[in-house]
Formats: C-alpha cells, structure tokens, sequence
C-alpha cells in the first residue's frame, strides 16, 4: 500500500530541487543508490578538473605520519642531517627516539608553572587540590582543562614530534575519558607519569603503571573490585583492549575446550592462544584488592588518591589464567603475574603491533611488517627500552616508507598541522569565567568534529580509520574549523586583537611589492602547506579564484579588505586571501596520509 | 522471474526515459520522490549494554521474587512513589522504570510495545561491547564486516529514483549500521552542519541578499572543484559536500517543534529534534536514522529509584523524554501525522547479569528488552517469551536468556513498513521469518528468499 505525499512547493524546496538529478551518467559520483542519479555540479560553479593525487618528496610523505604535520622548517632540518633520504630519515628517527635529548624551548616557554599550574603539581596536590574540590566544577576539572590545552601546545610547537606522536597511540591505546568526575581531577598524573613516561619504555611496565594509576582505577572501577564485590570491569577491557584484543577472544566457551589453540609464550612457557570469559573472571579474582587510598570507610584515614594493594580484599585462592595455574596464597603477586602473561603472549605482541602499524602506516596494516614487529615485540618483552625498538623498527621499514594514500589525517592532527603551517601563535588557556574565549570556541569546534582531546566515552579510545574520519560529519566539522583558524583571534571578542595568524602579513612578507599575483600567492601557500606544488588543475581553481577578473600575473593589492562587487578583483581582497588559504587546508592534498 | 525491484524501477518515469534512449545523458523531470512506502525507520542504539532488568522491572509473581533475590542495590521498587509504573497487559508481571513516565503514557496510548529476552542467537556468545555492538549492527550473525545492515537495506529497499537524503547518521562518525553507505548524511546538529567559517566577503554567495553577481563564487561553491579525482578520499570529500549543499537550505535554528513537544536539552534531545525536522519535510525522502545514547555500562554505582542520586534512573529519563517529544513533535493531525509512518526500534548489544555485583552496579549479560515505538506500532502490550529469572532457567546460570532473535524484529519492520522483502540480503544467513506481530501490515508483502538481483547491487550504470 503505497502511500504518496504531494509536498507543496515552498521555495526552499524548490532551490533544493534544482540541486537534484538532472542526468544520468556513467561517471563515478559521490552520493549515489542504484537508480538514482548523480548530484550535478551548480551550473555556474568551477568546471570539474581532472586530478592525480600528488605524491609529495619523500621525506614530507615520512615526515607526515611520524609528526604532527611537516612543514618547511622541519623539513629543511631534516634534509641538513645526510646525504641520501634514506640517511636522513635514519638520523631523524633516532634523534626522536631519544626525545629528553631534543630542546624544547618554545613548549618550555609556553608550559609553565603560571600558565598551568595542575600540570605541574603531584597527584598528592591534584588529590587535594582539585579532586577534594566539590563547589566549583571549574576549578575541579581544572587539570583535565589544561591537560587539554598543553596537548595542543605539544603536538603544534614541540620538536619532539614522533614522541608526541606515540603519546597521543598511547593515550587512544589506554583510552581513558578525561572529563570522568573523579579521573579528570588527576589526569595530568596520568598523561605525565604513566602515559608520557612509558611511551618509549617497556609495555609490561607501563601496564603495571596503567593497572595502578588512579585515572584509570576510576574510570574502569578496578578500584570497586574486592573478593566479597568483584568488578570484572578492567580486567575485561585489559584483556581486550589493552593486551591480547578482540583479534585474540574465543566468547563464552568452555577453557578446555578442545577447539581452543594451545602455543608458547614468549616467555617460553605454553599458554593459550585465545582467551575466553573465564580467563577474564580469573584475571578479575587475580587483580581485586588493587585499589586507591580514596578514603574507604574501611581505611578512612588513607586519602591521597595513591595506589595500594589490600590484601583483606583479595581472593586468595588459586586461579587459572590461559592454561596457566596461580598458587594460593601469592596476594598482590597473583595480578603481577596476570600482567607478565599477558605482556609475554604473542597475541599482545600481534595486538599492540597491529594498532602501532595502523596508526603509523595504513589502515590495512601490510601483514609482513606486523609479523616482524610483533616478533621483535615477543623478543623484547623484558626489555626497557622494548617500545623504542619496535617503534624504530616500524619508522625505518620499507612498508613504512611506500604507504601513501593509506591513511587520512584525524581531526586533531589536521589542525595541529594546521597551527604549525600557518605559524599561528595560539596557547589555549583555561577559563572559569562566563566569557565565551578563543580557546572555548576551538575546544567547542574540535568536539563538533568527534575527536576533541580525552573526550571518547568508551575505552576502545578514538577509531583510527578512513571510514570513520571520512564521514561527512567528521569531514564538514574539521572544515569548519581549519577555515576558522584564519580568521581566529587572539581573543575572539576584540577586533582588533591579532590574529592567531596573520595570513596577510606573512604573505606580504614572504612576497616582495610587485610579485604578489595570484600565480605567486597560490604557488608559495601551496608549496607551503604541503610541501610540493599545487597539483595543476586544483592550482588553476585556486588562481582563478585568486585574481578573480585580474590576470594571474598581475599584482593585487593586498592592503585593502573592502567591498567590490563591481570588481571582484577587488572585492575583499585581504579576505580572499585568507580564504584562498583556507580552502587549501580543506583540499585532499592537506588530509591524504 | 523478474526481481520485484526491477519492476519498480521500470515503473517509475526515469527508468521509462532510460529504455527510451540507454546511453544518452537525459535530462529526467523531478518529480516527487513517489514511494512504495514512504516510511521512516529510526533505529536507536543503547551502547554499553543497558540494564533491561531495571528499565522493564519484574513486578509480580515468581519473577518479582527470583529479582529482588539477586537485586538490592539496584532494585527497582514494584510500586510506590518510587516504585515501577504498571504496564497493562503484561500479566500484571512487567512495569516500567519510573522515570519513564513519558514512555508510559506512550505505552497506554498503544505506541509503545516492548519485547523481552531479545539478542543475537549466533554462537559463541560474546559479552565484549565491542564485538557484540559490531556483530548486531553488521547483521552477519556473528561475523564482522564492512558495511552495515541498514546499508543493505538501502541498496535492496526499493527507494525511489530521486530521493535527496535517504538516511541520516546522528552524531560525528556514522554509526556502524550505515558503514559503507554512500548516500548518508552523518551529522550532530543540522544547524552546525553548514560551512560558514570562511571570511564573510568570500563564504558564500547565500552570504549576500540579493545574489551577488553570476561571477561571485564563494569558498562553499568552489570547494567541490578541490576534490574532483578518482581517490577514495576525494570520492568521501565530494559525498561531504553533496551533503552539506543538501542540508544548507534547510533551517535548523528556527525549528519549532510542532504538538507542544518538549525536547530535554542535550545532545540527545537535539538530535531527536534535528531528525523530527527532517522527517517533517517530505520532500527530502528521509527513511532511515540511526541515533546511538551511551552512558550504559553500569559496572558500579548503577542505583535505585529510592536514592536521591540515581545515576541509571538519570539517562533513564532523559532518553524517555527525548523519545516521547519525538513522538510528539511527529504526532501531529492530518497531514501533519509523521508519526503514523515513523518506527523507532530501541536495541542493546546485551543486557546485564541477574546478580547484581557487589559495587552496586551489573556486569555484562546476553538477553535484553527492545523497545518499539511509532504511529504503526502494535503497542500497549509486551512481546516474546521471557524465559525466568530462576538459575536454572538462565543462560549460564547468570544471564537472561534469548528467545527473540533481534532481526526478527528488524525483519518485520523492514518487509511491513518499509517495503524491503529481501530479508536475507540485509541479513545473510537468515533463513526463517517469524514475526511478532509488532507492526501493522502496511505493504502485505511475503520474504524473497535468495530474491535480491545482484545486477542492481553495485549501482545502476548506465552502458
């Protein structure tokens, strides 16, 4: 029963309409169903140019995925370290690798004690300063604030790109949500003293720290977990998601099942190759009692948010774990051991390589280098500098270095690039007053786009996929606000306060009086942002748009911003500008990995 | 035995010109998007496993005796100013959460029906969020994919020709039922879904009224020449900008919802909103939604009704206050009627164990209840067969059990309200159909089994 709507013809609609199929064709399209036909182009729009995606120089294509975007700067310093790219790249990486070795003057200079004064206090301090602090949400959530804005500072000034690279793996990889009532008020204990300072270090260590850190005992309520209440919250997500994964789960079976497989850890022992829900109830059993001094009416006189092991807490009777058996009686060591076994399992080892070769090369991370990763991983797994190893390794591979096109770049990356191109000068600050700031309208932007700092509810922590960044939600969103750092402010509420960027200034700049056509503005933004020229026909869209009714070799006047719809060559020309760089930023050439 | 799509294709004027000139590029005249049905599907996703056992509390006979055995820092009253709501016709057995009062009244105006012990059937069971959500929305019976179900309910649907906004993804990332759709719009808010960043002079040409001269190209109209090419990133880049020149007519920020409707604030409440918009307009064809309300993994600190902070009873009532301004603002008279063919179905990967922990929270279950709500919904009663709460009747000693396979309630709303009768291509693996009744038979269509024409599968290319 067919049931018809004869919708009126308003005039929206109607202007709508004439957006609609108008004919059927045999080329691709974008929004397309079989039988419906393609959405023609506006009639008086720009006419389709043939494109090849351009493959940029090396270095720029290795540089892009092992920073926060490449620039010319960091480009040309790469290139001053050999003579070949391939010895370049080497010297780079392992300069990187040893990143407490690497100056950091301009975060030194815009990270300090003044600016956020919870980044650098004790998780005593936070405890009592801001986790004891039940009137002002402001000042409460103050550290995960600024946690925030500090990661924002790293990923656009700090020369120590690959290391801030891995942090933000590891921050996904442990996912936690910073804005958790309890959590968050510690948080910059967990990024500083557990998250940044394993980063490079040796995986069984840093899960210890993880199991123990006070953030993550909050947020998967490890702490709740005692033999007479057991909470299998974190050990579940610690089997799943932190160590052996999904990759590795048989579901609701039976462990001695006989269709599960049996093999050797690396730590030479037999173990279980996939894991079962028994295995993760035992690793709940192994892990109760590890807790917090949060003021347990039980121990109310511990109360510094610290982490501590109550052996009245813990189920003291023996376990199996993957085919492994935990004596009796072993307290505190029955969850160490859980932890070894884990790091030592070559699912681990597959697991965390598998994320580590899709963050850093593809989306469909190429099998030969996950198996030698995860071989090194397995070999290393005792070693303290294991994460440094296998991470070099991934950097300095041959698949590392042929990707192209495999990856887009995520929201936050994309405008941390962004800041770093434009040499914008942007250090977002906390704010508890009622003024709508510069720094709260970005943030506000940056969670309309889906990837806000610390803001992903589940502990999977953000996708890492084209097919998640290229929804039109996610693509439409960090648009909008690339297009809008051009003509951000310093503080958004004073007119005449500078830019975060002053695109114009630094044309005139970098463009003498008398060369500054649209050929040579497109020519030098372009060169700039991406590190090659425009491919040709995206170049002659943007140069037309530029020079409007101008020739492309003719100067325009860069001094003037006023109305001219009569000659739109001087129409708003400082404008133009900055929207012609804006349009850069939102092309293919600024997102393709 | 032509396939019953292709006739409707053949039907319709577009298709009569293409037989008339195959391979010519013809101008088709826009018509109305004509419809075998013009319903709406809203499809809403629970994440984090909700607590079914105290949305839809048992609150009589042995089953109220089984829950207040296993539940005490969670449990749900059975009546009182705290206690659940009644729900007529269930026996005297069922109530509902009291926050949702809304739902309530939806349910005793016959347009709520809720289903117990539904979930995925397929072996092994998971109890991974993760796996299970995935598994559910890929709708492969227990394997992973790469595109949703709902995406192939669309290629095999039967939309007309034209249709501007088929569906529409609430939120940043699309939701994993959509995966793989060429023809959804993902967005969080239709008012933010605009470009309209770019220095006023040079935005856009809707910047000016009047029009700017014919000249005037603004970043919004050449920004689609940026990403012409054959990569998969330039074809994703160009889907974003169809979809923004579709939304940008349209106005969000002066929506008033229409039948005294309230929506809570939030960002459920505004999607809820922005999607009652869009249904409201017609002439953009919307059929499906997907809305995703998180929040539900209550591990700890679940609470109870009688406690001055519940944090369940919280998100409880915020949820029914969305769905029932939903239906509100749809439910409005004569050709204002939208709710009439809008359906909403409400699902979770899992429920929760019957004992409760002891850190006042549950832990991961398997079966759980669904809602199902909207103008052709058989409401007013309570679906499937719930199997007992007693031990021995529970799924592991521990969980709810399943009795309802959860396509089968996507099954009967796909074939009796929208139209789709390949059942077993937006389920592979499906073999049976067995309805519950829960819809009115609004197409009288019979399952195609192995009936979808794969010609049309990949799109309709013309030689």
């Amino acid at each position: 029963m067919s049931s018809l709507h004869a919708p009126t013809l308003d005039a929206a609609r109607r202007r709508l309409l004439g957006l609609l199929p108008a004919t059927l064709g045999a080329e691709a399209t974008a929004m397309r169903r079989p039988g419906k036909a393609p959405l023609d182009p506006a009639p008086d729009a720009n006419p389709a140019q043939p494109s090849a995606v351009v493959t940029p120089p090396a270095l720029v294509r290795w540089l892009n995925r092992a920073s926060f975007g490449a620039t010319p700067a960091l480009v040309a310093d790469v290139q001053a370290l050999g003579a070949s790219d391939d010895a370049r790249w080497q010297s780079w990486v392992d300069l990187q690798l040893n990143p407490t070795a690497i100056a950091d003057p301009e975060v030194d200079a815009r990270i300090t004690p003044a600016r956020y004064p919870t980044l650098f206090k004790t998780l005593t301090q936070l405890w009592t300063d801001h986790h004891g602090e039940t009137a002002n949400y402001g000042v409460r959530m103050r550290p995960v604030s600024e946690s925030e804005c500090a990661k924002l500072v790293r990923a656009t000034y700090s020369r120590r790109q690959a290391f801030e690279v891995l942090v933000d793996f590891w921050h996904d990889h442990f996912s936690t949500f910073g804005w958790h009532y309890d959590g968050g008020t510690v948080f910059p204990h967990w990024d500083r003293d557990i998250i940044r300072a394993g980063a490079l270090g040796n995986f069984r260590q840093m899960l210890g720290e993880v199991t123990r850190a006070t953030t993550m005992m909050y947020y998967l309520d490890l702490r709740s977990n005692r033999r007479d209440g057991p909470n299998e919250n974190y050990a579940r997500e610690l089997v799943e998601l932190h160590t052996l994964g999904a990759m590795n789960y048989a579901g609701v079976l039976r462990p001695d099942d006989p269709s599960l497989p049996v093999g050797t850890g690396n730590d030479g022992v037999a173990v279980r190759l996939k894991y079962v829900d028994e295995d993760v109830y035992n690793a709940t059993r192994a892990l109760t009692g590890w807790t917090i001094r949060d003021g347990h009416w039980q121990f109310p006189g511990d109360n510094d948010g610290s982490y501590v092991f109550r052996p009245g807490w813990h189920d003291n009777y023996s376990k199996w774990f993957l085919g492994r058996f935990i004596q009796s009686y072993k307290g505190e060591t029955d969850g160490e051991l859980v932890l070894d076994w884990l790091a030592a399992h070559p699912g681990t080892a597959r697991h965390v390589c598998t994320k580590l070769c899709r963050r850093l090369v593809a989306d469909q991370p190429p099998a030969a280098l996950v198996d030698s990763a995860a071989a090194l991983f397995g070999q290393l797994w005792q070693a303290p500098d294991q994460l440094r190893q296998v991470v070099r390794h991934i950097l300095l591979s041959p698949q590392y270095k042929a990707a192209f096109d495999q990856k887009i770049v995520r929201p936050f990356a994309a405008t941390a690039h962004a800041l770093r191109v434009l040499g914008a000068d942007f250090t977002p600050v906390w704010d508890n007053t009622a003024t709508w700031t510069t720094t709260e309208e970005f943030t506000s932007r940056l969670q309309g786009t889906g990837h806000r700092a610390f803001y992903w509810a589940a502990p999977n922590g953000y996708p890492d996929r084209q097919s998640a960044w290229s929804s039109s939600g996610a693509l439409a969103m960090t648009w909008k606000l690339l297009t809008r750092l051009v003509e951000l402010r310093q503080d958004r509420n004073n007119a005449s306060s500078p830019f975060l960027a002053d695109i114009v200034a630094q044309t005139q700049a970098a463009l003498p009086a008398g060369s500054r056509n649209a050929n040579a503005i497109v020519d030098h933004w372009a060169q700039r942002l991406y590190g090659h020229a425009a491919e040709p026909g995206r170049r002659a869209v943007l140069v037309d748009f530029m020079r409007q009714l101008a020739a492309a070799g003719d100067e325009l006047d860069l001094g003037t911003d006023t109305w001219n719809l009569n000659n739109l060559r001087l129409h708003y020309t400082q404008s133009r500008l900055r929207t012609l760089v804006a349009m850069l930023l939102c092309s293919p050439e600024f997102f393709r990995r | 035995m032509t396939p019953l799509n292709r006739r409707d294709f053949l039907r319709s004027s577009a298709l009569a010109t293409l037989a008339a000139g195959a391979g010519a590029r013809t101008r088709i005249a826009l018509a109305a998007p004509e419809a075998a049905t013009d319903n709406v599907l809203v499809f809403v996703y629970l994440r984090g496993g909700i607590d079914g056992l105290s949305l839809v509390p048992p609150v009589g006979g042995n089953l109220r005796a089984d829950y207040e055995q296993a539940r005490v820092a969670t449990r749900v009253p059975a009546s009182g100013a705290t206690g659940a709501l009644a729900l007529p016709g269930s026996g005297g057995l069922w109530g509902l959460h009291p926050r949702a009062s809304g739902l309530h009244g939806l349910y005793q105006a016959g347009r709520l029906a809720i289903v117990h012990a539904v979930g995925m059937v397929h072996q092994p069971v998971s109890r991974s969020h993760f796996d299970a959500q995935a598994f559910m929305e890929y709708g492969l019976n227990g394997q992973a994919g790469s595109e949703g179900w709902l995406t192939r309910h669309l290629v095999s649907g039967g939309l007309p020709a034209n249709v501007a906004i088929p569906a529409v993804s609430a939120g940043a990332i699309t939701s994993t039922s959509l995966l793989a759709s060429t023809e959804t719009i993902t967005m969080g808010s239709g008012a933010e879904f605009r470009l309209d960043t770019a220095p006023w002079g040079w935005n856009a040409r809707d910047n000016y009224n009047p029009a700017p001269p014919a000249a005037f190209q603004g970043m919004v109209e050449v920004l689609p020449a940026l990403w012409q090419g054959s990569s998969p990133l330039e074809a994703k880049g160009r889907q974003a900008l169809d979809a923004l020149a579709l939304i940008r007519p349209i106005d969000f920020a002066g929506y008033a919802p229409g039948n005294g409707a309230q929506y809570p604030s939030g960002a459920l409440g505004d999607q809820f909103r922005m999607l009652a918009n869009l249904i409201k307009r017609p002439e953009l064809g919307l059929r499906i939604a997907t809305v995703d309300y998180g929040g539900w993994d209550t591990h700890n600190g679940q609470g109870n009704p009688t406690q001055g902070y519940d944090y369940f009873g919280i998100r409880v009532e915020e949820f029914s206050r969305a769905l029932t301004a939903f239906y509100t603002d749809l439910n409005g008279a004569g050709a204002g009627n939208h709710a009439a063919r809008t359906s909403i179905v409400v699902l979770s990967e899992f429920g929760r164990r019957v004992l409760e922990n002891d850190a006042g929270g549950t832990d991961h279950g398997y079966g759980n209840v669904a809602l199902v709500l909207g103008g052709p919904v058989n409401g007013g009663q309570t679906y499937g067969s719930f199997p007992g709460l007693a031990t021995n009747q529970l799924f592991e000693r521990a969980d709810v059990g399943v009795s309802t396979d959860y396509r089968q309630i996507l099954a009967e709303v796909l074939l009796r309200r929208l139209g789709n009768p390949y059942l077993d291509h937006v389920f592979p693996g499906l073999s049976t159909y067995t309805p519950l009744g829960l819809f009115a038979d609004g197409t009288g269509l019979a399952p195609v089994w192995g009936g979808f024409d794969r010609l049309f599968d990949n799109g309709f290319e013309v030689a």
